[in-house]
């Protein structure tokens, strides 16, 4: 059974122009799992995830770390933010340093640790994202797709329990994404528990193993991907159309099966395999 | 200024210790300043001009361009350098023997100069030069808010440029006016956002442990001394030849 690592109970916030971008949320995110936050742009999810860390306090409700309210002392908050990675969604936003190099080393400097250990941290973070060869670059001078990267790294170098990424696909192209993908998949194989925000069904449906489905500031369900996503009403609700892919799955089977392929490939071979046969429409 | 930055990233000196390429660049100077320019000078801009070009590989165009602007200017201000009112019999304007000869002297060594400069700009880059100056007892404070402002400038000179292309693709430039507008609502827009930018990075940083520093690791780069010692001499040769010129001709 999962543990619940970091929850969410009835926030409430609002931005000073008057704005209400959370209202009641419930949130839990358990450990060891790929949770995306699905909703529409502009539903409050870059706001929630603000709230993850610490960032934002909620007018009401509490954020809950390991079943103990979270408290804003400047003390609680490193603690806090030592365990919890954000990843914002522009790179621009996070990245400071002249190098790669210097600018992964800047959250393990701050932990404290060694010279030694903030090197071989550094490293085996740029590792992880199959940037080594970047290490000694000008940070100004890399690709859009470079810079999430060293985004990444230089949150992944502070070794967090939990890592949260603010759309981490959105304006990659599709082999930026498959990289991006690939490298996170290997994180979450050495055991830590992501969250990512998303407005993309595709996304979803293909890597989240949870998901939490977002509207106007507020959690409509969380549960297993596919139990969310097969909800038409809820989805509906979310304004959110369901999954190509599912919907081809699920044209083909008729069936409501528990596991249907969720990677393209697979979806591929099944059309193939059913068209088999019968004459295709020239 | 974009052009510098990357041939100080890529040139081929880019990895040695940047006091190889700044004390070198510093004699050089010296002499430029110390010995009579009108045969060290020229000197001085041939040897930095070769060790940019066939030492780091930076290529010629871009120590032309660097040096193109600033050595026009100097060579427009020469002439008045070298005229002097005469007040005696009515005010007249005269090219003077010592007016000429300062003009000459001055624009030489700041010529030089400016190829000492072109030199260490070319080769070193910013992030280098932080931690000399760290090494130098430059408070931390004031470095960082340079680095913090070097990368700025990056972004916000990208910002700059795609506002001013979207405004030029609906025509915000087609007359001058019209220019001075859209010019005038670009800026407000930049420093607009250049608040919201800040606000956002600030968040961004403190979510990896931000307490008011910013310390990055330094480059392990060790001084080769070897390296260093020829460049010196070179440095001694270049002095020595430049003065014993300057004696054989006066
Ligand atoms: N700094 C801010 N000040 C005021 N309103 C904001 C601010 N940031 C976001 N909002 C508003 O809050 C709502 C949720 O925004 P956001 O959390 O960014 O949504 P998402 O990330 O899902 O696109 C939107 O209506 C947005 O306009
Ligand atoms: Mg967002």
């Amino acid at each position: 059974m999962s543990v619940s690592l970091l929850a969410a109970r009835g926030l409430d916030y609002r931005y000073p122009g008057g704005i209400t971008a959370l209202r009641d949320l419930h949130l839990t995110v358990r450990q060891g799992r790929k949770l995306a936050i699905l909703g529409a742009n502009g539903s409050g999810k870059t706001t929630l995830l603000l709230h993850l860390n610490g960032t934002l306090r909620p007018a009401r409700g509490e954020i809950r770390l390991d079943d103990h309210p979270a408290a804003y002392d400047r003390r609680s908050l490193d603690r806090w933010r030592c365990r919890v990675g954000l990843v914002l969604q522009e790179p621009d936003d996070q990245i400071f340093a002249a190098t790669v190099e210097q600018d992964v080393s800047f959250g393990p400097l701050n932990l404290g640790l060694s010279e030694r250990e903030v090197r071989e941290r550094v490293a085996s973070a740029l590792r992880a994202l199959h940037i080594a060869d970047l290490a000694a670059r000008a940070t100004h001078s890399l690709s859009f797709g470079q810079k999430k990267r060293v985004a990444i790294a230089g949150v992944l170098a502070m070794r967090p329990e939990l890592l949260v990424l603010d759309e981490p696909t959105a304006g990659l192209d599709g082999q930026g994404v498959a990289h991006l993908l690939e490298a996170l998949q290997h994180l979450h194989e050495a055991g830590a528990t992501l969250v990512f925000s998303t407005h993309d069904v595709e996304l979803a449906y293909a890597w989240a193993d949870d998901i939490a489905l977002f509207h106007e500031g507020t959690v409509l369900g969380q549960g297993e991907a596919l139990a969310v996503l097969r909800d038409r009403e809820m989805m509906r609700k979310a304004r959110l159309a369901p999954p190509l892919l599912l919907e081809v799955v699920e044209a083909l089977d008729g069936a409501r099966g528990d596991s249907p392929p969720r990677a393209r490939a697979e979806v591929l071979d099944l059309l193939r395999k059913r068209l088999k046969g019968a004459p295709l429409a020239s | 200024m974009r052009a510098i930055d990357r041939h100080a990233w890529t040139n081929r000196w880019r990895d040695w210790h940047p006091a190889e390429k700044l004390l070198p660049a510093f004699g050089l100077l010296l002499m430029a300043l110390l010995l009579p320019p009108l045969t060290t000078a020229p000197l001085i801009v041939v040897v930095a001009g070769s060790a940019l070009v066939w030492g780091a590989g930076v290529p010629a165009r871009a120590l032309l361009v660097f040096v193109a602007p600033p050595a026009a200017f100097l060579l427009l201000g020469a002439p008045f350098l070298a005229l002097s009112l005469d007040l005696s019999a009515g005010p007249t304007l005269r090219f003077s023997p010592g007016g000429v000869a300062l003009a000459l002297s001055s624009t030489l060594r700041a010529l030089a100069a400016l190829s000492c400069l072109a030199l260490v700009a070319l080769t070193t880059p910013v992030a280098d030069w932080a931690s000399l100056l760290r090494r130098a007892g430059v408070p931390a404070g004031i470095i960082e808010l340079l680095l913090l402002m070097y990368r700025l400038v990056f972004s916000f000179a990208e910002r700059a440029l795609t506002g001013q292309r979207a405004q030029a693709a609906r025509l915000g430039y087609s007359r001058f006016g019209r220019g001075l507008r859209s010019f005038g609502l670009l800026a407000g827009n930049l420093f607009q956002r250049g608040l919201t930018k800040a606000r956002a990075l600030e968040i961004g940083l403190t979510a990896r442990g931000y307490r008011g520093e910013l310390p990055v690791l330094r480059a392990a780069r060790p001084l080769c001394r070897s390296r260093l010692a020829t460049a010196m001499l070179g440095v001694g040769l270049t002095g020595l030849a430049g003065g014993w010129l300057g004696r054989a001709l006066s």
